[in-house]
């Protein structure tokens, strides 16, 4: 279905594949044509093609979810999935063949593989963080939209690179933290209905900061490309909990170490954060300084925004999502929710297809992921800094600014 | 009463003095023996040995003595053979103190397959132009399986004085070498680098047709991000034509607008 092209109608334009037709819909977007909404299939008519083809890339664990809301839905049709695991490939495989009742899904175990394919329109990607940035820029450049798990960014550099490409083609990126949206809406819509009055500031409990690893090595199972798990990492002997995609962060999951996550500053805190810079709606900000506090034996920071509001992370006596305002009515204004049906899915696809911008578009989702990765840098080095939003460097601090990317593994280039 | 104040005030001020002076030396033995514990640490060995360095190197910082000092033992540990595991530790806080006086104990691990990449982990971030001699330096001698690490390290350190050498690299057959040059290129982002650039991307295989298509826009935009309005237009324009995958002529004529729209 997905391939068969749509027999000519009328006029310029009426042989094209779906594929062909979005890349140049989606420059046109961005250029001063106009798109009638029959060619976009908005005004009932039928468009090029009428399901979006799609791969899945890193499908274990959260991959597996996404993978099943994808291939859930009727205007998507999936063609390839993309693991280091074996068993896990060819789990999705089976899964995704019988869902169609066809032997038309490919496994592969390189994702360029998948992004070499001309065919496929849209990836998703929910493998480890330290593969994120490398996998939506190679996206990017290969002109597939991209649906990428949270946290989207393993390092401060990462994002603006991410943004960059997404622009650049004028790519749907969607960034992969449904709670934004849906977990708070209480506090979101009291603050965007103004009854918090102006607020100040907003806190955020979450934890724990990652650790390094040193486990020891042991046998690579049988089925598992180990070196491609680590990617630009850097090289370690294989350890199940080097691995491990359990949700734990006690030292036993990949999300617990350094080298491949932020830890639980950035996996729950790229939900507790987007929900709080939602609430307050700082979603375009990024911080300008984050302030490091050491009082009592315990330690607490809190990040400014150019417009003075406040994020806290873990201020003593204060709750999660907890927002401090003048309590005053203020004016209301709409929430923003997502497009098409389906949750963040639903609004990623939609949006695929219209080439708007998804609820989570890239660039909140980097800047809430920067929030998280201040933090960190501040919690590393135990001192306060000033964030440089534009040059995206720390202000005077030659030693955090070492800290904002690292030097990736050959041969990971970005 | 004056005397006896001032007497009280020198008895307090010598314990307080005293007290400091014992924890600084309860400090520098838990950190000689943590740099002791790294001549045998190895994989499973328990990282919390390792601390009282960690701690030491954040209590050292604005203090440049003791931070030379400290590296100095670091880089000593290097040089005299240490596990593959304590080696990543090193290079590790080499990253975040790392100056001058590493670059040659880094350097010398830069050719190895089993540790070139963890010493770059620490010379990328030196700030000395020495540790860039050193990256730029290995580049010949490195395996090809190497390369695209050292290449992509120079162009994070918009490193010119690899232009020439890199841009050889754009022709090469291993295609994640090609790739590491032309991405490297576009970081450095000069008007040099637009031509070899371009005509790499205009003759380049459909295995990476891709990648260096992206390399010159990321270059121009570059240009055109820091003024360099003209040559950033000279690429936009050479990546318009037919011979390029659709998304990539628009994202050159997005280009062309975006510098159309610029003073």
């Amino acid at each position: 279905m997905a391939n068969q092209r749509s027999k000519p109608t009328q006029g310029a334009g009426a042989w094209l594949g779906r594929r062909t037709f979005l890349k140049t819909a989606a420059g046109a977007a961005a250029l001063p044509y106009f798109i009638p909404a029959s060619a976009l299939g908005q005004d009932g008519s039928s468009a090029p093609s009428n399901r979006i083809v799609m791969a899945g890339i890193g499908i274990g664990n959260m991959g597996r979810g996404d993978l099943g809301a994808f291939l859930g839905r009727g205007d998507v049709q999936y063609v390839a999935v993309c693991d280091v695991k074996r068993d896990v490939r060819d789990g999705s495989v089976n899964r995704v063949n019988e869902k169609y009742g066809n032997k038309d899904c490919k496994a592969y175990n390189d994702f360029r593989e998948i992004m070499a394919r001309e065919d496929i329109d849209a990836v998703h990607c929910a493998t480890p963080d330290h593969w994120h940035a490398i996998i939506v820029i190679e996206a990017c450049r290969n002109g597939k939209d991209i649906y990428c798990q949270k946290p989207e960014t393993k390092t401060l550099r990462e994002g603006k690179l991410m943004i960059d490409a997404a622009r650049r083609y004028s790519r749907v990126v969607s960034g992969g933290s449904q709670r934004v949206l849906e977990d708070y809406r209480k506090i979101v819509d009291a603050c965007w209905n103004g009854d918090k009055g102006i607020v100040k500031s907003i806190n955020v409990n979450v934890g724990p900061l990652p650790t390094d690893c040193n486990k020891n090595g042991e046998p690579i199972p049988d089925g598992f490309d180990w070196d491609r798990w680590l990617g630009p990492a850097p090289w370690s002997p294989y350890h199940p909990h080097r691995c491990s995609g359990s949700y734990s962060i006690d030292g036993t999951s990949w999300r617990s170490f350094k080298d491949y996550s932020g830890g639980g500053m950035t996996d729950w805190g790229a939900h507790h954060f987007g929900g709080a810079t939602f609430a307050i709606d700082v979603r375009e900000l990024e911080p300008e300084e984050v302030i490091f506090h050491h009082e009592n034996g315990r330690k607490f920071a809190t990040c400014r925004y150019p417009d003075g509001k406040l994020i806290h992370h873990n201020y003593p006596g204060r709750g999660n999502l907890d927002v401090e305002g003048t309590n005053e009515k203020g004016p209301s204004e709409p929430v923003p929710g997502y497009a098409g049906s389906g949750g963040i899915y639903g609004d990623f696809i939609d949006c695929v297809k219209t080439r708007k911008r998804p609820f989570r578009d890239i660039e909140y989702a980097v800047h809430t992921a920067n929030v998280c990765h201040l933090f960190l840098v501040a919690y590393e080095l135990e001192r306060s800094l000033k964030w440089d939003t534009k040059k995206q460097q720390f202000v005077n601090d030659d030693e955090a600014n070492r800290l904002v990317d690292y030097a990736r593994r050959e041969p990971w280039v970005i | 009463m004056k005397s006896k104040h001032l007497t009280k005030t020198m008895l307090a001020a010598g314990a307080v003095a005293a007290a400091a002076g014992k924890a600084l030396a309860q400090t520098d033995a838990a950190v000689d023996q943590s740099l002791a514990m790294l001549k045998t640490y190895d994989w499973g060995n328990d990282r919390n040995t390792l601390n009282a360095i960690d701690k030491a190197i954040l209590d050292s910082h604005g203090d440049a003595a003791a931070r030379r000092a400290l590296e100095k033992k670091l880089v000593d540990l290097l040089v005299g053979g240490i596990s593959r595991s304590a080696q990543d530790y090193v290079c590790r806080k080499l990253r975040v103190i790392g100056t001058v006086q590493s670059v040659d104990a880094l350097a010398a691990l830069l050719q190895a397959e089993e540790t070139s990449h963890i010493a770059r982990y620490a010379l990328e971030c030196i700030p000395d132009d020495k540790a860039v001699d050193a990256i730029r330096t290995a580049l010949p001698k490195v395996s090809n399986k190497l390369k695209p690490g050292i290449i992509g390290s120079l162009g994070k350190r918009r490193d010119t004085k690899s232009i020439p050498s890199i841009a050889k690299l754009l022709g090469d057959s291993d295609v994640d070498v090609a790739q590491a040059a032309a991405e490297a290129l576009a970081m450095i982002g000069t008007p040099t680098v637009a031509a070899p650039l371009i005509a790499f991307a205009k003759q380049a295989r459909s295995d990476r047709k891709v990648a260096f298509a992206d390399a010159c826009l990321v270059c121009a935009d570059r240009l055109l991000a820091e003024g360099r309005k003209t040559d950033a237009v000279a690429i936009y324009k050479a990546l318009s034509g037919d011979d390029q995958p659709k998304h990539v002529k628009v994202a050159a004529m997005k280009g062309m607008l975006t510098a159309a729209a610029k003073k």
